[in-house]
């Protein structure tokens, strides 16, 4: 089918369009980071990188750096076990179980994050824990290591039993078999998996607000500088969290094509 | 083959599941070095037993001895038998001299070993030695069966099997990779046991042929005397096309025997199995003739098949196409000798 002039130009303007919506704003921020005014105004008069240089120095925003990355940190590391483990319980081994497990395992998902906050601090408090950044990874777990065993599930649909038993017929233990083939098949999926993780972890702000206590993560710091004491570090720390999220998934990418190029599945 | 010391026993073999019997107590003797085809319609169980052997699942009852030592107790791993899997199961993951290897390096054999035993069975099964390094995902399916064939004969099994590797190729490479398998069988001196539901794989492979049916061996004989003894109209039916006559007390009903034919089946009842190249068109002299007239034609090649409408049913003839002689509609005599008839007992018959 042949596209007139017209409607292809359409179809670049309406492309332009949606590429702005999303990304115009992002770009302000980053504008608003390099501006070198106390409060946030457009158009901006004056440029400078110094904000930067002040957020990196600043202990607050280290602080944060350090709370965000370990709870990403360890939920990453936690939801691609959890993942692995979970999706060979939900994709491959039939079990007694497992139609309701499969259902059951998806269910956090659909509540929504500031119900599911809310009610994780209440037990948090029932059960006489002080909430800090530790509770806020048990939280962000919650919602993440069923995404996580999702994406792991799908790998592990499509491929083929026989792998398994074809390895057990060959010799291998089950410990053999899980090395030598379940591991290494799986591994794409879980990389993914920990990524995701990662990225839904970093970003997290209504599991974060509920139970980390007086701990603070970078959304959080955002929010309650946006509604009271704006500082000029706001649109410079908004852009050092989608650094961290950027430089993670030029990670991954690298992560994927090195995979490719080493051993190429399916 | 009732051999003084068959390398597999299988005695009593039972499995079910749940309320499903999917194998009913079944026996069978494998002599060493046998190519033996075990052929069925799907659901007949033959993937069950195959994974019985193989220790992919484990029996309700009965025993599976391979030469003095059962087998049946020990764990898939342990057993000194390997499967060739109808999906393959190469590992995506691996080399095409990787995977080759796998059972090797499952052994903890040292690389350089390994590789050499490789590039053997590369050479073995006529793949190109470079192909050591090439990714499964390079492979055509008829290398990548090759590939599954040389990983299995890297494991060295007392016993190799078969679950209908080739059933996902085209025609030709079948054709092809039968003959290639049967010359391996040859060339190797392994035990071999074919699952398939095609008998014309079984026919030019095996020595012998199992059929299964609902959970039990139907007949096991060499395809020769599947082909003309069938034991029951539905190895008869499974062996190819074929004509059904009904025996009673020695007569059949819309056909004249000869002296010698109602010698040959006086007091007999069940069925009478003919197969439609038996049956002559116009025959000067036969022992059982029958009458009728043409209902369709077609041509195979070098041979013409009828279907005839007769007194005693629908009957199939196949001649020789230069002596065709009828068209459709024209009324027809054919015949058959009495050394070209099977007969199945009625007893027989009714515990099919």
């Amino acid at each position: 089918m042949k596209t007139s002039r017209l409607a292809s130009a359409a179809l670049l303007a309406y492309g332009i369009l949606i590429l702005a919506f999303l990304y115009l704003p992002l770009v302000s921020v980053g504008l608003a980071s390099v501006s070198k005014a106390r409060y946030l105004s457009f158009p901006i008069r004056k440029y400078n990188t110094d904000w930067y240089g002040e957020a990196l120095a600043s202990d607050t925003v280290q602080n944060l750096l350090w709370i965000s990355l370990k709870v990403a940190g360890i939920v990453t590391v936690s939801s691609m076990v959890v993942g692995f483990l979970g999706a060979l319980a939900f994709a491959r081994y039939s079990w007694r179980f497992r139609k309701p497990f499969q259902k059951l395992i998806l269910l956090p998902i659909f509540f929504p994050q500031t119900v599911l906050g809310l009610a994780l601090l209440m037990w948090i408090n029932a059960l006489g824990i002080v909430p800090s950044w530790k509770t806020a990874i048990i939280a962000h777990l919650v919602w993440i290591a069923p995404i996580a065993t999702l994406i792991v599930s799908i790998r592990a649909f499509s491929f083929d039993p026989a792998l398994e038993e074809a390895a057990r017929d060959m010799g291998a233990t089950q410990w053999q078999v899980l090395r030598e083939v379940t591991i290494p098949l799986l591994m794409p999926g879980v990389v993914s998996a920990g990524l995701f993780a990662f990225l839904l972890s970093w970003g997290n702000f209504p599991l974060s607000l509920f139970t980390t206590g007086a701990d603070s993560t970078l959304p959080e710091w955002l929010f309650a500088k946006m509604i009271s004491g704006y500082s000029p570090l706001v649109p410079t720390v908004g852009m050092l969290t989608v650094a961290g999220s950027a430089a993670l998934v030029a990670l991954g990418l690298i992560l994927a094509w090195a995979l490719k190029r080493l051993r190429p599945t399916t | 083959m009732s051999d003084a010391s068959p390398i597999l026993r299988i005695s009593a073999l039972t499995k079910t599941f749940d309320d499903f019997t999917a194998l009913h107590g079944v026996d069978l003797d494998v002599a060493e070095g046998e190519f033996l085809a075990i052929v069925g319609p799907s659901g007949s169980g033959k993937t069950t037993l195959i994974r019985l052997l193989v220790g992919m699942d484990d029996p309700t009852d009965g025993a599976i001895w391979l030469r003095d030592q059962r087998i049946d107790v020990i764990p898939a791993n342990k057993r000194p038998t390997c499967m060739v899997f109808q999906s393959l199961a190469l590992f995506p993951h691996r080399t095409v001299g990787q995977n080759i290897e796998f059972p090797l390096k499952l052994r903890g054999v040292k690389p350089a070993v390994r590789k050499e035993r490789a590039l053997e069975l590369l050479d073995l099964l006529r793949l190109p030695r470079d192909y050591y390094s090439k990714r499964i995902q390079q492979c055509s399916g008829g290398e990548k069966q090759r590939v599954a064939l040389a990983r299995a004969l890297a494991f060295d099994p007392e016993i190799l099997f078969f679950d209908e590797p080739l059933s996902a190729l085209d025609y030709r490479l079948r054709k092809t990779l039968e003959k290639e398998l049967k010359d391996l069988h040859r060339r190797t001196g392994k035990t071999f046991i074919y699952i398939t539901h095609s008998l014309e794989e079984a026919m030019v492979m095996s020595d012998r042929i199992a059929i299964m049916r609902a959970g039990r061996f139907e007949q096991i004989a060499p395809a020769e005397e599947i082909y003309a003894r069938p034991v029951s109209p539905f190895v008869a039916e499974f062996m190819g096309e074929v004509n059904f006559l009904s025996l009673s007390a020695g007569t059949v009903a819309g056909a004249e025997l000869s002296p010698a034919a109602q010698a040959a089946l006086a007091g007999q009842s069940g069925t009478l199995v003919i197969r439609p190249e038996s049956l002559r068109l116009a025959p000067q002299s036969a022992d059982l003739i029958l009458s009728g007239t043409v209902a369709a034609e077609y041509l195979l090649g070098s041979r013409v098949q009828y279907r005839i409408d007769s007194p005693a049913g629908e009957l199939t003839v196949e001649v020789l196409r230069e002596d065709a002689v009828a068209g459709v509609g024209a009324p027809v005599s054919l015949g058959c000798d009495i050394s070209a008839v099977h007969a199945i007992a009625e007893a027989e018959d009714a515990a099919a």
